[in-house]
């Protein structure tokens, strides 16, 4: 597999065939060198909020992948992202090691966490799963200020370990998480032809035919929230890594909404350039319109009615060109 | 009826029923290995709800079914695929996002053994099972000669292809039990020759095959033994010859013809 999966990670077919696509392939290296290069040009609080953006392309992927494999939407990622999050600090605090420890522990964090919610909840769908995943996200913050002792209550807590020695923090913040998004991305083109993925695809399209095949709706279910909470876990603990801390604060009711409007915002794709746009908007369009106080309630509004819209995805996902109608 | 156990794909006093209206009333029917089984019916006499009663989509409200002597009573649609009994559908259950490969492919899950890291990141094991899955599917489409369609999306190929791609599918896994709803339905002559060869070809002492059809001639030729089903009871069952000459299946017939 070649990075150049990254450009269209659901069309794989497509790239057997036809010129055009290798200008796709090459537009994405050619995305990828310029990320690479993006520090030498960008520093301070740019280079910051463009690793914070990258983290959050991750988080955005993992809503993405939810609606794209599973047809559900969940407003209550956040809840997934918080435990990635603080499972990289409390490992700091309590054991002292980096995320070269928590990273792959975040994973399997978010897999224990989506699997026990999607187990329970294996027979929701539509607007009732959705409504049960805000429930998580409403309880989070409640979560974390009642188990001050380990999450440090509203302070939070400061995670400072780096991964690299010697390597400035700044520096580490951002090619850390963009290899990972990288990875991420070659990871879900895998999985688009993966057995798994067909089957997950396939049981979304034509649920009773696929059970049929020996895929049952529950077994599509949990599978596809576990690996989506997973996802969400290790872009957490990207984000807890790339702004060096952690609070209630980062973890609200309304940063569950906002994952969600970045899947909207990047038309659900699972590409590297989707993801980034994402990523991007629900970062560094609340950072930079805080500075003016007044459009905060008006933005909160433009993200309620995109979660309107992405209840509705399967609708919406029509008016993308290229795609057909089911 | 009664079948001795054991033998084939059997369903016992089957009923079946949607609120006031009864679909299926005490059928019966035994399937047996090595031989091409019929069923015909006219439209809405419930050639498709005893598939759906068969293959654990529906649950019948009387009667039992068994495969090669293990009840299946009580089991999904899930669980008897793993007893190793695929189907088509009459209404094309293509997925849109996936090639007619890979929807071929999806008919071959079962028989994939790799996990959910390997789903992620390509490993050696991982790649050779994928060759191995590719290639028995690409058999499949080729048995039915649509291999160079492999590569398409459902919605850029025709209903004929697309008809042949649920067969594929079905025989891809190489299943002990194979049920088709409509096999031929908007398949040109060319198209159902080929599909007639490739049944016939398919045939295994040890397969169960059971093909629902409109197409009388198809029937005829195909199957040794037919079933008749008219409004929710099974009304004949014997040889082409028999039904050919069967008095309420001709009745049935003529009628529904005077009807038209
Ligand atoms: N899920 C359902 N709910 C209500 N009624 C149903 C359902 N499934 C089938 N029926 C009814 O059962 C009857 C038999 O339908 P079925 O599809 O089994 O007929 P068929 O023999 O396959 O007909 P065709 O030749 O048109 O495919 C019809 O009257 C149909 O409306
Ligand atoms: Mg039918």
């Amino acid at each position: 597999m070649a990075v150049s999966d990254l450009a269209h990670a659901s069309k794989v077919s497509a790239s057997a065939r036809g010129g055009h696509v290798d200008i796709a392939r090459l537009s994405v290296l050619a995305l990828v060198a310029v990320l690479a290069l993006l520090p030498l040009l960008a520093g301070g609080f740019l280079l910051y909020s463009l690793s914070l953006s990258i983290a959050n392309a991750v988080a955005v992927l993992s809503v993405s992948m939810l609606v794209r494999y599973g047809g559900e939407v969940s407003i209550g990622h956040s809840f997934f992202v918080a435990l990635g999050a603080y499972a990289v600090a409390i490992v700091e605090h309590r054991l002292g090691l980096s995320i070269a420890v928590s990273l792959p522990l975040a994973i399997l964090l978010g897999a224990g966490g989506g699997f026990i919610f999607a187990f329970p909840s294996r027979r929701l769908s539509g607007i009732y799963l959705a409504v049960a995943t805000m429930a998580l996200a409403l309880a989070l913050p409640e979560i974390l200020i009642g188990f001050e002792k380990f999450t440090g209550g509203f302070e939070g807590l400061y995670i400072a370990q780096d991964l690299v020695p010697g390597v400035s923090k700044a520096l580490q913040r951002y090619y850390v998480t963009l290899v990972v998004l990288i990875v991420v991305c070659l990871a879900l083109a895998h999985f688009r032809k993966s057995a798994q993925g067909l089957a997950l695809l396939m049981a979304q399209a034509q649920p009773r035919a696929a059970e049929a095949m020996g895929i049952t709706r529950s077994w599509a279910r949990i599978s596809i929230f576990t690996v989506s909470a997973a996802l969400a876990s290790l872009a957490g603990a990207l984000t807890g890594f790339a702004s060096s801390t952690v609070s209630p604060n980062s973890f609200t009711f309304f940063s569950g909404v906002f994952l969600l409007v970045g899947s909207v915002v990047s038309l659900n794709r699972l590409s590297l350039p989707a993801a980034l746009v994402g990523g991007a908007f629900i970062t560094l369009v609340p950072t930079y319109l805080a500075k003016a106080g007044d459009w905060v309630p008006i933005l909160y509004g433009v993200a309620l009615v995109a979660v309107t819209l992405a209840a509705n995805a399967g609708d919406l996902r029509r008016f993308v060109p290229g795609r057909r109608a089911r | 009826m009664t079948v001795a156990a054991g033998s084939g794909l059997v369903a016992d006093g089957i009923s079946l029923g949607f609120g006031g209206l009864q679909v299926l009333s005490d059928v019966s029917l035994t399937l047996r290995p090595g031989v091409i089984t019929g069923l015909i019916g006219p439209n809405g006499a419930g050639k498709t709800s005893l598939f759906n009663c068969l293959t654990g989509l529906y649950r019948g409200q009387r009667g039992h079914s068994s495969f090669a002597g293990r009840p299946l009573d009580g089991m999904g649609p899930a669980q008897r695929a793993g007893c190793g009994i695929t189907r088509s559908f009459q209404n094309l259950a293509m997925c849109p996002d996936l090639s007619l490969l890979e929807n071929v492919l999806v008919g071959l899950t079962l028989k994939r053994r790799s996990g959910w890291f390997s789903a992620f990141v390509p490993t050696p094991a991982q790649r050779a099972e994928q060759q191995d899955t590719e290639r028995r599917a690409m058999a499949a489409l080729n048995e039915l000669g649509i291999a160079s369609a492999a590569h398409q999306k459902p919605s850029d190929l025709p209903p004929g292809t697309l008809r042949l791609a649920e067969i594929a599918r079905a025989i891809a896994s190489e299943p002990r039990a194979i049920l088709l709803d409509e096999p031929a339905a908007g398949l040109n002559a060319v198209e159902t020759r080929d599909l007639i060869r490739a049944l016939k070809r398919l045939m295994r002492p040890d397969l169960v095959l059971l093909v629902v059809e409109h197409d009388m001639d198809l029937i005829m030729e195909l199957c040794e033994h037919i079933y008749v089903l008219n409004f929710g009871k099974m009304i004949a069952d014997g040889t082409p010859a028999e039904i050919r000459a069967h008095p309420d299946v001709i009745r049935v017939y003529l009628g529904d013809d005077a009807d038209d």
